[in-house]
């Protein structure tokens, strides 16, 4: 009897379990449900398959149901008039720290893999609502770049106003950022621990995965033996952090690194390579174009400002051209943030690196398809295609330019923002909430 | 024997380097004469001209106007810029060019003395170092002037200086020194606060503004004294005196000496504030003793736009990318330059950056967006910070006489997808050519 209680105890702990860490499926009963919208007229920038002057889109159920010159759709369908305007997808930025606080940093350990930025994460935060007035609607909040392998990211869409599971991204996979270089030997150098250098920034990195491999074996060779029906196998101690390394190795995880130099994109990738794990993305990135061609060949993407160089020893040789010579070369590029100023304008950054020698269509892919890939949510956002999250941005000029802004922006088929509206031209959120 | 073959050797190689020389574009005509021909004309002063044609000399531009008015002279060297757009080099109102190189170095760093909140007597000129390889990076993309002031830690943290975004020696470049000063009231100096948490005075606006009007009035006074010297001096005195010390110069002192052109008035205070109740105090303390006022940032001061607008003093809005407050609206800072050009205030933008100087003109190209009209945001980055320091009569429109500083691009000077296609400083074009661009022509194959 006190057996089967104890189990009955356990699986509705699970169970309860369970759906914390599920976000719920259906919206929740605050968030309003507009089955049907079309926005007619304007020029829409598909990202995947050229623009559409004077096109329309047919929203259902929070998807793109159709676009085209025209489009069925049911006579009581809500119209958004597009006349004259521009219309995109939702700008995604695939590097930002905004809405954590200053829990950006877990910097007491150069490996802490098992931190959650869900944990930090700042629903309420106002850069969220910045960010969507700029064209934002979805972001990868990542850990710092304190340590070697860093904490596990959070996925949100901008729907400022609504409770804290509302913005986490249904269902976008786990990312956990590594860093390298100066970060990390700074901060532990100072305080005269390990790392002080890049040989042991690297050393640290290969001394945890080897223990993470290990763990991984035990745990692996229990199931193993759990599943032959052997009962008396010893259960192994179950260790977040080498639980979390152990997830990298089996490829469970997006693997995000924080990186500047040409050689240290070759060591990670030769790490990558010994320990059977893959690289997503290089964040920063800014001497990519020196081995683009490697990086390409690896299949791993990048994510950089167009700009920005000087501010450290590793970012002296940043050029404007990174983008357009490792995208010529065959690196997926995406432009990100890293900043709550310029997150509310990555539109301005992707016009910039057009006359550094990138084509408008791949410059407007920088802010869309390239980071929803790097994020692991190409398939839902990035572009408006049919079947796709009706994640779209309205603006009253051409999006890559310096005075363009954006007029609505609608997540899921519903708006958050629209600048007509006074006040601070959100539709979802209520002051003192 | 063999001295004889090192004097035919250098004979021939100093033979070859004139060779060189004659061969360069810039003698590819022997009068200097430049003219840019068929382009568009932003003059900034008198409008815009569609196929224009402008001509450089000695310098200076030497003629503006329609195509069918002026006439080319004869062996200019003419560049067609049919389909471009050409207007006067543009002006940053506040950078750290030439005061660092990686920011994160301090050895590469001349910023700002922190050892004092009261440093007036810091002339940035005596750290602008010319041959940083930050500037190449800026003026490719037209920025031809600037302003450096030291970075913003110190409530006077010394004087800026205006320079030409080329020359051969930091001597060169710098064109007016110790144009300006800035005074910083913006909170971040308060030294309880940041990375400053020495618990020394003053430690908050209180001290701050005490300390300030102690240092004025102990410059007032070091003047004083000094008037009374040079008027016993010059009246012979008399050996009582002499005896008594009273004649004897009261002790130099470089802190106080250099706040003195500015208790005259003689030279703007370019005074920074974000809160409106540091903006008033810091304008009263400045109208006390009669300063001559260019405001700074006023990044949260929307309220006291129409008291800003009946001072007369102009604003330098750059920074426009500032966070807005916690209940703002979140174009409130956005808006900024709009609002105030609505008013009738004069402003002009500034990177206030050492990077990316480069982007100056798309700040004024997004305050566009946010209700700036265009032609004003182009004066605030060209004419109107001319006039704030001083040399309009050099700089900031394309009129006759002014100093050569012209750009050519391929479109809107303020939208981020135009690129430059040339630069003109003094008359003398500029190679397109950078730190940057030598990494990107290595690599771009």
């Amino acid at each position: 009897m006190i057996h089967r209680l104890v189990l009955l105890l356990f699986l509705l702990s699970t169970w309860a379990f369970a759906q914390q860490q599920q976000p719920p499926q259906q919206p929740s009963s605050q968030q309003p449900i507009h089955n049907d919208i079309v926005i007619r007229g304007g020029t829409m920038l598909t990202v995947t398959h050229d623009k559409i002057e004077n096109g329309s889109i047919y929203i259902h159920n929070g998807k793109i149901a159709a676009l085209g010159q025209t489009v069925q759709a049911p006579s009581s369908a809500t119209v958004i008039d597009a006349t004259g305007k521009w219309v995109m997808p939702g700008i995604i930025d695939s590097h930002s720290h905004i809405a954590l606080d200053e829990d950006v940093n877990e910097a007491t350990s150069p490996i802490t893999p098992h931190m959650m930025m869900k944990d930090a994460f700042d629903y309420n935060d106002k850069m969220i609502y910045h960010a969507l007035a700029g064209g934002v609607t979805t972001s990868l909040l990542l850990h710092g770049s304190a340590n070697m392998i860093g904490g596990q990211a959070v996925v949100i869409k901008h729907k400022y106003g609504l409770g804290r599971d509302d913005l986490l991204f249904p269902g976008a996979p786990q990312s956990i950022k590594f860093a390298s270089g100066e970060n990390p030997k700074r901060v532990y150098g100072q305080r005269n621990q390990l790392p002080s250098t890049r040989m042991g920034n690297f050393e640290v990195m290969r001394q945890a995965f080897i223990e993470a491999r290990e763990y991984m074996h035990e745990w692996d060779d229990y199931n193993a033996k759990i599943k032959k029906g052997d009962k008396d196998a010893k259960t192994p101690k179950k260790d977040l952090k080498l639980e979390a390394l152990a997830d990298v190795l089996r490829g469970k995880l997006l693997v995000q690194i924080h990186c500047y130099r040409a050689d240290e994109f070759l060591t990670e990738m030769a790490i990558a390579k010994e320990f059977g794990y893959k690289i997503r993305a290089f964040h920063h990135a800014l001497e990519a174009y020196k081995v683009a061609d490697k990086i390409a060949a690896n299949g791993v993407a990048i994510a950089t400002w167009p700009d920005w160089w000087g501010f450290k020893y590793e970012g002296w040789d940043g050029i404007p051209w990174n983008a357009a010579i490792s995208m010529h070369k065959g690196v997926r590029v995406a432009l990100k943030s890293d900043s709550e100023d310029v997150t509310r304008r990555l539109n301005q950054e992707a016009g910039k690196i057009i006359h550094y020698g990138v084509p408008e269509d791949e410059a407007l892919k920088m802010i869309t398809l390239n980071p929803a890939w790097i994020i692991g949510v190409d398939d839902r956002v990035g572009s408006l295609e049919v079947g796709k999250d009706a994640d779209i941005g309205i603006w009253n000029g051409y999006p890559l330019s310096s005075a363009a802004l954006v007029d609505k922006v609608l997540i899921d088929g519903d708006v958050y923002f629209d600048r007509s509206l006074a006040g601070l031209g959100l539709t979802h959120y209520k002051e003192g909430q | 024997m063999l001295r004889k073959i090192f004097v035919v050797l250098a004979l021939i190689a100093a033979s070859l380097a004139q060779t060189a020389k004659k061969s360069s574009p810039a003698s590819e005509t022997t009068n200097g004469i430049i003219v840019l021909r068929g382009g568009k004309l932003l003059t900034i002063t008198h409008g815009v001209i569609e196929n224009g044609v402008l001509v450089m000399q000695n310098g200076k531009i030497a003629a503006v106007g329609p195509a069918a008015s002026v006439s080319v002279p004869r062996d200019a060297k003419v560049i067609d810029v049919s389909g471009m757009t050409v207007y006067p080099g543009l002006i940053d109102s506040e950078t750290h060019l030439g005061l660092t190189e990686i920011s994160a170095d301090q050895m590469t760093n001349d910023l700002v003395e922190t050892s004092d909140e009261i440093m007036p007597h810091m002339h940035v000129y005596d750290a602008f170092h010319g041959e940083t390889a930050l500037i190449p990076v800026a003026r490719i993309n037209g920025i031809t002037n600037a302003i450096v002031a030291p970075a913003s830690q110190d409530t006077l943290p010394g004087q800026d200086s205006f320079i030409q975004l080329d020359g051969r020696s930091a001597e060169e470049m710098l064109m007016v020194r110790d144009v300006a000063m800035p005074l910083n009231f913006t909170g971040r100096q308060r030294r309880n606060e940041g990375p400053f948490q020495t618990h020394k005075f003053p430690s908050t606006r209180m001290g701050m503004a005490a300390q300030l009007r102690q240092a004025f009035l102990d410059a007032q006074d070091y003047e004083q004294k000094l008037a009374a010297y040079e008027k016993k001096k010059s009246s012979g005195g008399d050996d009582k005196d002499k005896e008594k010390g009273g004649s004897t110069p009261p002790k130099r002192d470089l802190k106080l000496e250099a706040l003195l052109p500015y208790l005259h008035g003689q030279k703007p205070v370019v005074l920074a504030a974000d809160e409106p109740n540091d903006l008033l105090t810091a304008v009263d303390l400045a109208n006390e003793f009669h300063l001559k006022i260019i405001l700074n940032h006023l990044a949260h001061s929307a309220s006291l736009l129409d008291k800003v607008a009946a001072t007369g003093f102009p604003v330098i809005v750059g920074a426009i990318y500032a966070q807005p407050k916690e209940s703002e609206r979140y174009d409130a800072v956005f808006k900024l330059p709009a609002e105030m050009a609505k008013r009738g205030i004069k402003i002009a933008f500034a990177s206030y950056d050492a990077h990316n100087v480069r982007n100056l003109p798309y700040a004024a190209g997004y305050a566009v967006g946010f209700g700036l009209p265009y032609d004003e945001a182009l004066k605030a980055i060209t004419i109107n910070p001319a006039q704030m320091w001083g040399v309009a009569d050099r700089l900031g429109s394309l009129d006759t006489g002014k100093l050569a500083n012209v750009v050519v691009a391929n479109g809107d000077p303020l939208d981020v997808k135009t690129d430059v296609k040339h630069v003109f400083i003094n008359g003398v074009e500029i190679p397109l050519l950078s730190k940057q661009t030598e990494l990107r022509d290595r690599y771009w194959k």
